[in-house]
């Protein structure tokens, strides 16, 4: 008993020694400086104090070391994840364009041939036209005549767009196969690149200048100091989903289409497209922000170099949105499929929606049947448009695109007609663009020694982060179900109160917001007696590394 | 939602269902008519005489669904056959394994013994690029790659009851097909482009065989997971002197057709995926994955070594007579010309290099003409590639597995 006695005294007595040492080694620092030097006047109103706190967040997401823990620290102010706009690459609505442009701040130009920095490798390609075209039109003629594919659909899309998609993907292979191995030879770039059939490509982003939606207003309006406040401008989480059907990607990323600096001309200004996304046709879902552009953390080649996308959902949308909008639903695709896969690239190099690029990527978008095929140019300036930036920053997206152009004209006792040397030509020009090394830092908000968390030297922390990671971007459902509103609560308990007799016990009863819950709001892992270290440890919970933001 | 008391209180729908059941289970009152009429001597008769008769029972109507419904699969259907034919799928084995195999191919096996020019070709030495790029396909097969699935349950023997959180990650048939795909690139690509504008390679394409062996009909089923075309038939120089072969054994008391379940309802004819009218139709190599998800015993049993191997066997047998049934027509038996075709089995890990030598497809007992098996097993191109605490690592690469690739491509 003394013996305890003694050591729970014991620190509040060297606090007090402490404390007395403390005093007397004051530094002597000059006080005094010739000018005065005041501290900077803060506005101190309510909005820029708010702004100065998501300000300080978004420095702190800056600072962190490793790709995977921006990733995390993305997500950490919301345990059931954020309600995002779920944008698939293969349901474009009605009249989408307009706001899949504002979402990913895209201006789009329509062209007819590629832009100029193409020109260089023009006779090169016409050369490797020649060569492969007798075999493009043997594949094309073999792979829609003479060779039985037996073709699996699932139930989850429907049936034509399954098998037109799986009937392209044979094509696009073996159009992918007959050009790199016939350039192999001829540009360095082909043998090191990689290519992925159906990689898993998502992204995540946050966008301003949307509406705020009814029920939050409504929300707003039930608290007085919220009242005056209820329009203000809110933040909407999107999130892309993609599966392109083959992908090319390279150590090195392309050279910019355009210079840098062009990317503030304010000819390639969007308008603001502010109805809710539901207007359109776009909803949303909770689920954990993800940035995935078809590969862990890790792999060497992290530049995508050209990715083939099928247009089988063309064939179940309505007849009546004519020929007009199918046009612009490709262009919807290409510029969704486009942004996404090199916002989830400029993620794997540090940069975050909080925090914009410093030099523009670039990648390239063919989207096919098999038969018609659209090009696309996509130059990636910007990545910051939350609802703080949506106005005042300079910078936009380009897309440069064609019309879909046939590669053929008809197959006729199992010979192609009439291929279009043209379209191939382009399509052998986005093979003979190179990639190219920069002269300039290419992740300049990632650490020096540490990058990924495989850098890390903490063996516990590496392991927990790598775990918690994949954990996160899994989204797989958590162990307990997310909290549940039935109808007839909110219909006997919030619309009309008619059962106030009865104890209170669900979180809206006691004015909680169950989904207001920080990811790192739970109990850590319980550690058993005999699983403690020896001899004896107090601790009873496993420790967290989650990123302090 | 659960339906509890308080909510019948209050539920007005709950309440008028209670109502009715109620009110469905009335006596009926005695009114006291019955005996007045008595009195008055007025006639009268019980209704209950007026709905004695029993209604017929009426006619089914056939109601036209969403979809028609299939017919079901037994001896009436048109398409049923009374001949059964001994199935094997790509997703079953064979129970003896390679023996079994040997009988129902007749076929005699050189082990650990390939054709002398693959032998040479694949001595040669690649160059360093090739192999950074074999390392880099086999971490993305088995580390970078971004699905996220379920895998199988894991179990403890000692405890099976106990469960263990699901681990998602690739998948075994992903992540053979990213392997195999992209070592096939690169062995492309590390080829002169004469050579592969002379060949043709096929995903997930099938091919069925179906022969007569000793009154029983049996069929095997196959999907090449990459079937490599050329546009010349493939000739190796055999020369079949001083190799020691591995007769046909005898199966007693097993017979060859065990555990291959008999079906009625199968085609009559052998098909092969590319139509006879392509130039590059001649099939040059075929790979197949073992996924272990995916091929299962009939009986609960895992899979053995001999059974993989036993796979590869039966998998080239597939492919080269349904070439031959082509060429020759469904009827032929000793081949005019021997039809030779490289076989590559892969479970990711473990690679399994074969050369079918088909020359007979009669294949009644074990004398004759026989088809001839060279293989060389169990290469391993790596010992483990995994996340190990949290780094991606890549053990023991063996670089002479990429050098049979690359001879089986070119020879």
């Amino acid at each position: 008993m003394r013996l305890l006695r003694i050591n729970g005294t014991f620190p509040k007595l060297r606090k007090l020694i402490c404390r007395r040492y403390a005093q007397a080694i004051q530094a002597e620092e000059n006080e005094y400086t010739e000018t005065p030097v005041y501290p900077p006047i803060l506005d101190m109103s309510l909005q820029a104090r708010k702004l100065r706190e998501r300000e300080t967040i978004h420095k702190k997401i800056e600072n962190i070391n490793t790709v995977e823990e921006k990733q995390i620290a993305l997500n950490m102010p919301r345990y059931y994840g954020w309600q995002c706009v779920i944008l698939h690459d293969d349901k474009v609505p009605y009249n989408a364009l307009p706001l899949v442009q504002h979402y990913t701040r895209t201006s789009f130009k329509n062209i007819d041939k590629l832009p100029d920095i193409y020109t260089q490798s023009s006779s090169v390609a016409d050369s490797v036209v020649q060569e492969i075209k007798p075999y493009i039109e043997e594949c094309i003629a073999i792979e829609n005549e003479g060779v039985e594919h037996n073709i699996v659909t699932s139930v989850h899309k429907p049936e034509q767009q399954q098998i037109e998609n799986a009937k392209t993907r044979n094509i696009v292979k073996q159009i992918n196969r007959i050009i790199s191995n016939n350039l192999t030879d001829k540009v360095s770039h082909i043998l090191s690149s990689q290519v992925d059939y159906d990689p898993r490509h998502e992204a995540f982003w946050f966008i301003g200048g949307v509406d705020v939606p009814n029920n939050v207003v409504n929300w707003r309006k039930k608290f007085k100091w919220l009242k005056d406040r209820a329009h203000e401008p809110l933040d909407r989480p999107v999130q892309y989903l993609g599966s392109p059907l083959l992908t090319i990607r390279n150590q090195l990323p392309l050279k910019p289409v355009i210079p840098y600096s062009e990317a503030e001309n304010p000819e390639f200004k969007v308008p603001v497209y502010s109805c809710v996304p539901e207007t359109v046709g776009y909803y949303s879902n909770y689920r954990h922000g993800t940035n995935i552009p078809g590969f862990w953390p890790g792999d060497f080649d992290e530049f995508g170099m050209l990715s083939y996308h099928g247009r089988g959902h063309l064939l179940d949308r309505s007849e009546s949105y004519g020929a007009e909008d199918n046009l612009e639903a490709l262009h919807c695709q290409a510029i969704k499929a486009s942004f996404g896969w090199l916002l989830a690239q400029a993620n794997y190099k540090g940069f975050t929606t909080y925090n914009d690029l410093t030099y523009p990527l670039v990648t390239q978008t063919v989207i096919t049947n098999g038969h018609l095929m659209s090009f696309y140019v996509y130059q990636l300036n910007t990545i910051t448009m939350h609802s703080d930036k949506v106005d005042n920053n300079p910078k936009y997206n380009i897309c440069f695109g064609t019309k879909p152009l046939a590669l053929y004209d008809s197959i006729e006792n199992g010979k192609v007609k009439g291929l279009n040397e043209d379209v191939l030509k382009m399509l052998v020009q986005f093979y003979l663009n190179a990639p190219e090394e920069r002269d300039h830092e290419m992740a300049p908000f990632l650490g020096k020694e540490e990058q990924i968390i495989a850098d890390i030297e903490d063996d516990n922390r590496r392991c927990w982060l790598e775990s918690t990671y994949k954990h996160i971007v899994s989204n797989r459902p958590k162990h307990l179900l997310p909290p549940e509103l039935y109808l007839w609560e909110k219909i006997y308990k919030i619309k009309f109160n008619t059962r106030f007799f009865e104890a209170k016990r669900k979180p809206f009863e006691f004015d909680i917001n169950p989904f207001n819950r920080r990811l790192d709001d739970h109990l850590p892992p319980y550690i058993p007696k005999v699983l403690r270290p020896y001899p004896r440890s107090k601790k009873k919970f496993e420790t967290t590394y989650y990123p302090k933001v | 939602m659960k339906l509890s008391q308080v909510l019948h209180r209050q539920h007005i729908g709950f309440m008028f269902k209670k109502h009715w059941m109620v009110q469905g289970k009335r006596v009926p009152i005695d009114t006291g008519v019955e005996d007045s009429l008595k009195q008055k001597g007025i006639p009268f008769e019980d209704a209950l005489e007026f709905i004695k008769e029993k209604q017929e029972p009426k006619e089914r109507i056939k109601i036209v669904g969403p979809y028609e419904h299939p017919l079901p699969q037994d001896e009436n259907h048109p398409d049923f056959k009374e001949r059964p034919c001994y199935t094997l799928k790509k997703s079953n084995v064979l129970l003896e394994g390679i023996s079994q195999a040997q009988v129902l191919t007749k076929t005699i096996i050189a082990e650990d013994v390939l054709p002398q020019r693959i032998e040479e070709l694949a001595e040669l030495p690649a160059p360093k690029a090739i192999h950074r790029g074999v390392k880099q396909a086999i971490l993305n097969a088995n580390v970078f790659d971004c699905e996220q699935k379920k895998l199988p349950k894991k179990k403890d023997p000692l405890r099976p009851a106990y469960n263990f959180s699901r681990i998602l990650g690739i998948s075994d048939k992903r992540r053979n097909l990213n392997l195999t795909n992209k070592l096939l690139q690169l062995v492309e690509k590390s080829n002169d482009a004469e050579v592969t504008q002379n060949k043709y390679v096929l995903n997930d394409v099938e091919s069925l065989s179906v022969f007569d062996k000793e009154d029983d009909l049996i069929q095997f089923q196959e999907m090449s997971n990459i079937l490599v075309t050329s546009n010349k038939p493939l000739k190796h120089d055999l020369n079949e002197s001083n190799i020691p072969f591995i007769e046909i054994p005898d199966l007693y008391p097993v017979k060859h057709t065990v555990t291959l379940p008999p079906e009625h309802f199968y085609a009559e004819s052998s098909k092969y995926p590319v139509r006879s009218s392509i130039i590059k139709k001649h099939p040059h190599t075929t790979w197949l994955h073992f996924n272990s998800t995916e091929v299962n015993n009939i009986y609960e049993t895992p899979v053995t070594p001999t059974q993989i191997l036993g796979r590869s066997l039966t998998h080239a047998f597939t492919v080269a007579t349904a070439y031959a049934k082509q060429l020759y027509g469904e009827d032929v038996k000793d081949l005019p010309d021997p039809i030779h075709l490289n076989c590559i089995q892969t479970d990711g890990q473990r690679f399994h290099f074969g050369v079918l030598e088909l020359n007979t497809l009669n294949l009644d007992g074990t004398e004759g003409t026989k088809n001839v098996w060279y293989c060389k097993n169990d290469l391993k191109l790596y010992d483990s590639c995994r996340y190990l605490s949290a780094i991606p690592v890549l053990e023991n690469y063996n670089p002479k597995v990429y050098g049979y690739i690359n001879a089986f491509y070119n020879c």
